[in-house]
């Protein structure tokens, strides 16, 4: 057969790059993918206002209808106790926004031209997870704003910044969560039902609405340590002014430990499902 | 001797028991068109895929750009564009947009990127509906778009998965224009179609497949003429000087004769030799020739002939 002498052409990303210019073309890239990403987001602000509406039904539904009730066994105003649960539910339900968008962009196609590209393809799922999380941050304001309508005070302006941090800083782990569902299982359908799957019971078996004192004792070791109830109570503890420690420490020990982990799978899986 | 950009070596690909590709083989250098001809399901897609880093590659190997595709995919990656069968765009997006997107992810200087992209607009007159999103465009501006979201960095190889199907005839012929014009400048073009006058039009060298293997490969010329089934249709003037004519060549096989219209149809395997005999004998013998043609067999009697169930039943090459 013939030989191939093909004079390499200096094509930018032909030859292998060092370490430092692979990392930089990783944040270069994912920078490209969030801003296409932002602009999906803001040609549909229903998503966003969907998940302002689903906090502030939460707030209304759990202040007025169940507070009485569930507000007498967590020693403060009722409004105190719910705030920092339902922002931590509704970054959530931005993770969940992240599994439904990944699913789409296999769907659409547009995922076929992404590979076929000289970019890293860690960029698609890290873009998106970082517009998700610049969205979840527009809704978590939102919400504030609704809740202080409500009779919800901030301790302090640090605490309230703090608190509206980590609250992203968790919806951003469940983000890469829900990308390595959705990685996996592709079909759009069942990555909403499996969505709602995880969400559920994380989010009712929780401290997110009523402190887990309440609940049967075979729950309350889970319900005491799963991630949403350390980051609501995290939550908590920021906005209350109080000095904040060990709880948010613990919260963040979550946040590394689900990056740790679904941020390799979720890349290997978006490479190759099987 | 001109450089292998893109170069096929014995591969293989099957899914479950499916053999998709086997044994699939061929060079495209620089500034050639190869075209991939076959029916459906004799694994061109799977090809191009395997080819341009999107598909496993099961048994063999390939280059690009002297590149492994399997082991140096990312290398490979830089150097190629794709337009693949299905519709790849951002369907949320205009389609400015989406040529932004591709640009800045092939790492076009952002200082180029905004003219590069108006004048891709410009010269693929898509200025009518450059502006809006995707999803609102008809199948061949869509199918336009994808095209044009290959050539954004001007890649050295081209893998065109049925770039045509869908156009209207206009844009068809641009798009053979632009082709044309890439591999004139040396880009190496893969192409598949099932428009063989797309395929006679632009290719200089044909792989035709069917079951994944190769059945046959050559020029379009050479293919055509490798069929020997040239036919040289006489017109006569009169009805009664038929059945002389056809004494007078009643030696070649499978003459023909068509009462109605005064036609001979010669089967002439190849070549104008025989045919300028054949009239040369009607002529000294006074028969009054009225029309003559000689009809070459297209790329579809090749492909009709070459592939699908007669072809696999002749158990042709
Ligand atoms: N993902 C898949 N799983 C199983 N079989 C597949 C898959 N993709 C393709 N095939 C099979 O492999 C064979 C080759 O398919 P391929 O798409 O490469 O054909 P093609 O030549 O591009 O056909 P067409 O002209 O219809 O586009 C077909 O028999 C097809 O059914
Ligand atoms: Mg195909």
């Amino acid at each position: 057969m013939s030989t191939t002498i093909f004079a390499p052409a200096e094509r930018p990303g032909f030859a292998e790059s060092s370490f430092i210019a692979r990392v930089r073309e990783a944040m270069q890239d994912t920078a490209t993918v969030t801003w296409r990403d932002m602009v999906r987001t803001a040609r549909q602000p229903e998503m966003l206002t969907f998940a302002v509406v689903m906090g502030v039904f939460f707030l209304l539904l759990f202040n007025y209808v169940f507070g009485g009730a569930i507000g007498a066994g967590t020693g403060v105003d009722y409004i105190t106790f719910l705030v920092p649960g339902v922002l931590v539910i509704t970054a959530l339900q931005g993770a969940q926004q992240t599994s439904l968008g990944l699913a789409a962009d296999l769907a659409e196609g547009v995922a076929d031209r992404f590979r076929s590209l000289p970019m890293n393809q860690g960029a698609v799922i890290a873009g998106r997870t970082v517009a998700d999380a610049a969205r979840n941050l527009a809704g978590l304001i939102l919400l504030a704003m609704v809740a202080m309508v409500m009779g919800f005070r901030f301790g302090s302006l640090v605490g309230g910044i703090a608190a509206i941090g980590l609250t992203l800083a968790v919806g951003f782990a469940f983000s890469w969560l829900g990308a390595a569902i959705a990685a996996k299982v592709r079909n759009q359908e069942m990555v909403g039902m499996l969505s709602m799957f995880w969400l559920f019971p994380l989010m009712l078996a929780s401290s997110a609405f009523a402190p887990p004192e309440s609940m049967p004792g075979w729950l309350q070791g889970f319900a005491t340590h799963q991630p949403i109830s350390v980051a609501a109570d995290a939550v908590r503890s920021l906005t209350s002014g109080d000095p904040a420690g060990g709880d948010v420490l613990y919260a963040l020990a979550w946040v590394v430990g689900m990056l740790v982990v679904f941020i390799p799978l979720s890349s290997r899986l978006y490479r190759n499902p099987g | 001797m001109r450089t292998v950009v893109i170069e096929a070596d014995h591969l293989r690909k099957s899914y479950g028991d499916t053999i998709a590709v086997n044994d699939l083989s061929f060079t495209v250098t620089a500034g050639e068109v190869v075209g991939l001809l076959g029916p459906n399901g004799a694994g061109k897609t799977s090809t191009i895929n395997m080819l341009t880093t999107l598909l496993p590659i099961d048994g063999g190997s390939a280059r690009v750009g002297g590149c492994d595709v399997a082991t140096r995919p990312r290398a490979v990656r830089s150097q190629i564009g794709l337009a693949g069968q299905t519709a790849a765009a951002d369907e949320m997006l205009t389609a400015r947009e989406n040529l932004k997107l591709f640009g800045r992810l092939y790492k076009i200087p952002k200082s180029e990127l905004l003219a590069l992209v108006d004048e891709i607009i410009e010269r693929f007159r898509m200025s009518d509906y450059a502006d809006r999103p995707v999803s609102t465009l008809s199948g061949g501006q869509r199918r336009r778009l994808d095209i044009v979201a290959a050539l954004v960095s001007n890649p050295p190889a081209l893998f065109l998965d049925e770039p045509t199907t869908g156009l209207d005839p206009r844009t068809r012929n641009e798009l053979w224009e632009t082709i044309e014009d890439l591999a004139a400048g040396g880009t190496a073009v893969v192409l598949t179609t099932q428009y063989l006058e797309e395929a006679d039009r632009l290719a200089d060298h044909i792989v035709m497949i069917d079951g994944g293997r190769v059945v046959a490969r050559g020029t379009p010329r050479q293919l055509k003429a490798q069929l020997k089934r040239d036919v040289l249709e006489v017109h006569l003037v009169s009805g009664s000087d038929l059945e002389g004519a056809l004494a007078l060549i009643g030696d070649m096989p499978e003459v023909a004769a068509d009462r109605a219209t005064n036609e001979l149809h010669v089967p002439i395997g190849d070549g104008a030799g025989t045919s300028l005999q054949i009239l040369r004998r009607l002529d000294d013998a006074g028969i009054k020739i009225a029309d003559f043609q000689l009809r070459r067999p297209t790329l579809d009697d090749v492909f009709l002939t070459l592939t699908g169930p007669a072809a696999a039943k002749g158990g042709s090459e």
